[in-house]
């Protein structure tokens, strides 16, 4: 039994920025169908990297790790026909969850005032660049692009050189995990008023919200790796090629067992260029050892393998190994948290489609004769 | 009425749930926040506390009294359990007791210190951040911290769906690194199924056989953009760079059936080329308002004071004007999380931090 068990989404997203959203929701429990059509495919499943065969929509494992535990039905959105199927989805729902870009929703009518003359109290969660008002609210963007509008790649990097994009679409991290929030407390007003709503995410805010910090502060500069609340704060050399240990010094005691463990001369203090000198000795890991038990706070800074391999992720869940038909057995990434009383349970990923039946047929009560015709004729497709 | 109100919570403060607790309060939840044994530092109080009550644990059973009465503890101390709050949250049945540790507690790593950057590293994602003849990066801000913080208040509103179906409250362990580490979508799915090894590469962003370019040079500061698998974008793009007879070989190239992901690498730098000398004669308003108007994904990387003024972002009132209450002071910080018709403003003050002996709120604990 999952926290969100009973809890039913009609899923209209795709690629990050919703999916994450959903994907949270589906592992604990909630029943996700994603709206999802070979005439229009999901970008995430082109994404790569693939198992074998590009062009299998089924083979990708960015999809894959996306969008565990759903339910996959597929229905053409420009065909007026799978409109309607769409709408005994949303008659089905307590939450559809959309990222279209811009008048999407309006335009093939599934508008927030439209699901609401279809069920009162739908909640519509929306995630978009920009957010649906203000005057770039028609912005076509993607999960990089709130990096470069809410300052964060601006703050990223050393002083002296250009701004700094992230290594992967931060944007389209933070703002599914604040849609996961949005939903979730619309859910607690709904169970105390019986009111939906339509949730408004940007992905631009929620990347200034990450960094709030940096914008209360007297002046607001891009620093590296520095910390001025620190005595050290930084990436230091290990042993071997590319091999790095993150040491962070929040008071004067730690200062003393990271001087004492690495042997730094008095008069070196804890200069940067002395502690990088010794630690280059030393291989990270045992770094993170030594100096762990002395009480200072350090970490390794690890690569993917590493990540496969880390003792640490590997013995407390954060993948598990899922079997998919295409993909074969393979790591899934599971949530962060456990719960005593409703435990997550994750399930592969959907073959596009591959609900059709259940969806359709089981669910919706639809007539099988009359999803055959639709489905010849490309509205459920 | 707002979201949350009447939800008891209490918070206590270690940096690494602080961010959860103030999501919390700013949907409403009525938030406690028992502060940490540390120096104050005004900007993270003011960025992380603000719509909070906040205590100074100067007596400890009173902090486990107001454990009794939460709806939700967000416990995010990172060094032991300094008020036995473990056992108090037995004794209170329908409360969600999130418990925050940077490492699993039954791990290789239980009881290790940890802060926002050595969590970060050990996320994998400072790896590949920064350029290759420099130390690897962390983010801005402090992410670590910020992801954990967002996971824990996640945790605790599944925690609240499901006590309403099953009339109790549970406990609920979350890590700091599993937390930082799962935003880190790319590098370990990208090493098992390719065997390869992400590196530093600066503003390259590598998808795929090859990589793309992130930032650009305008004639008045930078912009980004990328040649990234979405057709239409690069339609409208190369549709601009016609009509002022610069496309060259673009105008020629399949969008609909190219992935570039796949596209050899000298290929995408000449593709590339052509793009740059475009873009390097424009100034960042014609940039960016091609982009709104013609769909093409790019962006301004906007400085921190193009932030706050903004017309965008001010018209849809994301900074609010938080109140120090000790000096007085306001400061222009960001306020709601998203936007709904049913959010109130909470309070925008940075409350006096009072004794927790002297606290008269939550039936006088």
């Amino acid at each position: 039994m999952g926290a969100l068990d009973g809890l039913k989404i009609a899923d209209f997203s795709w690629v990050g920025a919703g999916p994450r959203a959903t994907k949270d929701l589906a592992d604990n429990g909630a029943t996700v169908i994603k709206i999802e059509s070979r005439k229009r495919l999901d970008l995430g499943r082109m994404s790569p990297p693939f198992a074998g065969d590009a062009k299998n929509h089924d083979g990708s494992a960015f999809f894959a790790q996306t969008n565990t535990s759903k339910k996959s039905v597929t229905i053409n959105l420009s065909d007026p026909r799978g409109i309607e199927v769409a709408k005994k989805l949303v008659i089905w729902a307590d939450v559809v969850v959309e990222n279209f870009g811009p008048g999407f929703m309006d335009r093939i009518g599934l508008s927030y005032d439209a699901l609401k003359e279809i069920k009162p109290d739908i909640i519509l969660a929306s995630v978009s660049v920009a957010g649906k008002t203000g005057p770039m609210a028609g912005f076509r963007g993607y999960g990089n692009s709130a990096a470069a509008h809410s300052g964060h790649a601006w703050l990223t990097g050393w002083p002296d050189r250009d701004p700094h994009m992230p290594p992967l679409a931060y944007g389209d991290v933070v703002a599914p995990m604040f849609l996961t929030i949005a939903i979730l407390a619309a859910l607690e007003h709904h169970a105390r008023t019986g009111e939906g709503q339509h949730l408004d995410i940007s992905q631009i805010e929620p990347m200034v919200h990450v960094i709030a910090d940096l914008y209360a502060g007297e002046t607001v500069a891009k620093t590296g790796n520095d910390d001025a609340a620190c005595l050290v704060h930084g990436a230091f050399p290990a042993s071997g090629d590319e091999q790095w240990i993150a040491i962070a010094v929040e008071t004067p005691a730690q200062g003393e067992a990271l001087a004492e463990a690495l042997g730094l001369a008095a008069a070196a203090g804890l200069d940067p260029a002395a502690i990088a000198e010794r630690t280059a000795q030393f291989d990270k890991f045992t770094l993170f050892d030594r100096l762990s038990a002395v009480g200072v706070p350090v970490g390794p800074v690890l690569d993917g393998k590493e990540l496969i391999d880390s003792a640490e992720l590997d013995g407390s869940g954060h993948f598990v190994s899922l079997e998919h038909p295409v993909l074969g057995k393979s790591r899934m990434p599971a949530p962060p948290y456990t719960f005593a009383g409703t435990p997550w349970s994750l399930a592969a990923s959907p073959l596009l489609g591959e609900h059709n039946t259940e969806v359709l047929i089981d669910l919706l009560g639809l007539d099988p004769a009359e999803i055959d015709h639709l489905i010849a004729e490309g509205a459920l497709a | 009425m707002s979201m949350l109100s009447g939800i008891r919570v209490l918070e206590i403060s270690d940096s690494m749930v602080d961010f959860g607790g103030r999501m919390l309060a700013e949907l409403g939840a009525d938030v406690v926040a028992v502060l940490a044994d540390a120096a104050p530092d005004t900007a993270r109080d003011l960025a992380w506390h603000h719509g909070k009550t906040r205590l100074i644990a100067d007596d400890a059973t009173v902090i486990r009294a107001l454990a009794e009465r939460s709806d939700i503890v967000l416990d995010g101390q990172r060094n032991g359990d300094r008020f036995g709050l473990a056992e108090i949250a037995a004794r209170n049945p329908a409360s969600i007791y999130v418990r925050v540790t940077p490492f699993s507690p039954v791990g290789p790593n239980a009881g290790r210190p940890a802060t926002d950057l050595t969590l970060f590293a050990l996320s994998g994602l400072m790896h590949v951040t920064g350029e290759a003849d420099r130390p690897p990066l962390k983010f801005p801000g402090q992410q670590a911290y910020s992801l954990t913080g967002i996971q824990a208040a996640t945790a605790a509103l599944m925690g609240l769906y499901a006590r309403r179906r099953t009339g109790t409250g549970q406990g609920i362990d979350l890590t700091a690194v599993k937390s930082a580490t799962l935003a880190n979508y790319r590098e370990a799915v990208m090493y098992e199924w390719t065997g390869r090894i992400g590196r530093r590469r600066g503003n390259m962003l590598v998808r795929g056989k090859s990589g793309v370019r992130q930032v650009w040079p305008c004639l008045d500061g930078y912009v980004t953009w990328s040649m990234i698998d979405n057709p239409s974008m690069m339609r409208a793009v190369v549709k601009v760079m016609e009509e002022h007879g610069v496309a060259g070989e673009l105008s020629a190239i399949d969008w609909d059936n190219t992935l570039v992901a796949d596209t050899a690498q000298e290929t995408i730098d000449r593709w590339q080329g052509v793009v740059e000398t475009f873009f390097a004669g424009q100034t960042k308003a014609a940039l960016g308002a091609w982009s709104l108007e013609r769909g093409w994904g790019l962006s301004v990387i906007h400085d921190p004071k193009d932030v706050r003024e903004n017309d965008h972002l001010r018209a849809r009132g994301l900074f609010v004007s938080v109140t120090d209450e000790v000096d007085g002071r306001s400061t222009e910080l960001p306020g709601p999380l998203f936007h709904s018709a049913a959010m109130d403003a909470p309070a925008r003050v940075l409350k006096k931090p009072v004794l927790a002996s002297q606290f008269t709120g939550w039936d006088a604990a």
